[in-house]
């Protein structure tokens, strides 16, 4: 199953009228900033929302509503793995 | 002293892949070895939960194909509590799955793989993906942005503007459709039809006549392939029965139900990921390329091998040319994207179908239904391959197992092979170089993974 972990949009990139200059927009999480391409996704995100990516593109905008209530989701899905005393490869 | 390249991250592959080369002491390819990071402890996390909250919590977590796991997910909770959806109910959910596997399958091809083929393998990453396509044919990109948004605004206007799907319901689907809605959908049906044939046109004019040089670059490996098919044998991807099939083409079939009697689970000892195999084969587990055991494939290419038609007259003529090409089973990992657009076609003639169906707009969209103990297990065929859920609930109708199976993991030990034999055959004295390692990444894309 692949875990589609939101990613927080902080800047959108590019964007002039040039079709060669596409919008991009800079994700971040954990520290770590990665540029994702916007052609496929179903809107635009503002700075602050979050992204689904999915093999480089982002493929979904989520609200920081919808996004906190999945990663919620994803973090006690993890504190329930570490309750069972099985974390070893609980997220691979 | 032995040494180890790793390709991570693995482009144009979702998030958490790695491919690790082993070389020895020579420089010789000793062993290569595909790792898929996969989410582990949903089927705990949803235990004492209503099951009905199911199809909505999975597609939260899983939000890169929603929709699959959100229908096979409702399939399997109107089993555990035996209520069967009325037509229209069923009609509507199966036309959800066709317009999703559209979007999947055109992001897939145009963005993810065709730069692969439109390019030469030793081009520059720069122009080796989609904006080398937007750059070459710009008219052709625009139109794939166009009508993978089309195929998602059909989706809204069936399913409500939802970012997560929660319009599948235990018993059947939350929204009726109107006569003007159907009307709207079916002229909108017909522009990604035409899409599709032309898409299929022109990869074959420019896209595939690249793959015979590419394919024997990366030594095919011959497995067994699994698929969903109707009582005909027409090919199906919302229901129908499992059908298993030898490399040498004999088949066997089975009800979703039965999958545990067919198919077992396998842990190789340097690896945490799952692994399916065919254990009615009674062969047992091995990914030796020379000798496999146990291994079959699911995605586009098995689905297709495994029908013995398509019911649609488009799709059928392109699986009768594809068919007296490559033969059946056909092998090679790369008409995985050629049997993708195969695929494209037949779903949107799908969709013309379901969408002429009257019993479609029917009022009754869905059976009440009242939780209770019970198992049940609903499969679909997802752009990754067959998407098993299986779930049992209390008398209060609450989880108290859940196990799934994703198309993913069934491909993780074919997908091994592909490597252990690309990586084999392409560096008999390896060199790290882009083109070696983008060769060897293009079989792991061919799975869409």
């Amino acid at each position: 199953m692949c875990l589609a972990i939101p990613m927080q949009v902080v800047a959108i990139d590019g964007g002039s009228d040039d079709v060669l200059d596409p919008q991009v927009a800079l994700v971040e999480s954990d520290g770590i900033r990665k540029a994702i391409r916007l052609e496929m996704v179903d809107r635009i995100p503002m700075v602050g929302e979050y992204v689904i990516i999915h093999a480089g593109f982002a493929i979904r905008t989520l609200t920081a509503e919808e996004a906190e209530y999945n990663l919620d989701l994803m973090r006690r899905m993890v504190e329930m793995l570490d309750e069972d005393n099985n974390t070893s490869g609980a997220l691979q | 002293m032995t040494q180890v390249i790793s390709i991570h991250p693995v482009t144009r592959i979702e998030g958490h892949a790695r491919i690790d080369i082993h070389l020895d002491d020579s420089g010789q390819v000793s062993d290569a070895r595909l790792h898929i990071d996969a989410l582990r402890g949903f089927e705990q996390f949803v235990v004492g939960r209503p099951a009905e909250e199911i199809p909505r919590i999975v597609s939260r977590i899983c939000g890169v194909c929603p929709w699959m796991h959100h229908l096979a997910a409702a399939k399997a909770i109107d089993g555990c509590f035996a209520v069967t959806p009325p037509p229209a109910g069923n009609l509507l959910r199966e036309l959800c799955h066709v317009l999703a596997h559209i979007h999947d399958k055109i992001l897939h091809f145009f963005f993810l793989a065709s730069p692969d083929f439109i390019f030469e393998p030793d081009s520059d990453f720069s122009v080796r993906n989609i904006m080398g396509l937007v750059r070459r044919e710009p008219g052709l990109a625009a139109e794939v942005v166009r009508m993978r948004q089309l195929s998602l605004m059909m989706l809204e206007r069936i399913a409500g503007k939802a970012v997560h799907p929660v319009a599948a319901v235990v018993g059947g689907f939350a929204k009726p459709m109107t006569g003007e809605e159907r009307q709207g959908l079916l002229a909108d049906g017909r522009i990604l039809l035409d899409f599709a044939c032309r898409a299929l046109r022109y990869a074959k004019e420019k896209v595939f006549c690249r793959f015979a040089d590419e394919e024997s670059a990366l030594n095919p490996i011959t497995t067994g392939f699994l698929g969903t098919v109707d009582g005909q044998g027409n090919l199906r991807f919302y229901e129908g029965l499992l059908r298993l099939m030898r490399a040498d083409s004999s088949v066997t079939a089975f009800a979703a139900p039965d999958y545990a009697s067919h198919l077992s689970e396998w842990v190789e000892p340097w690896s945490t990921a799952k692994m399916v195999y065919a254990s009615a084969w009674n062969e047992g587990f091995s990914l030796d390329p020379d000798a496999p055991r146990g291994i079959y494939r699911v995605n586009t290419l098995a689905r297709l091998n495994v029908c013995d038609r398509i019911a649609t007259p488009l799709a059928q003529a392109e699986l009768e040319a594809f068919r007296a090409r490559f033969g059946r089973p056909a092998q090679g990992t790369l008409l995985a994207h050629w049997a993708r657009l195969i695929e494209l076609v037949y779903a949107c003639e799908r969709v013309l179908e379901l969408l002429a169906d009257e019993r479609i707009t029917g009022p009754l969209i869905r059976t009440p239904a009242e939780p209770r103990a019970g198992r049940g297990i609903g499969h679909v065929e997802a752009p990754r391959g067959t998407l098993i859920h299986d779930y049992t609930t209390d008398d209060n109708g609450c989880i108290v197992r859940a196990n799934l199976i994703v198309g993913t993991t069934h491909n993780i030990a074919p997908m091994n092979m592909n490597v252990r034999r690309a990586a084999a055959n392409l560096a008999v004295k390896a060199t790290a170089d882009a083109m070696f390692l983008n060769r060897i990444e293009m079989a792991v894309r061919a799975y869409d993974p």
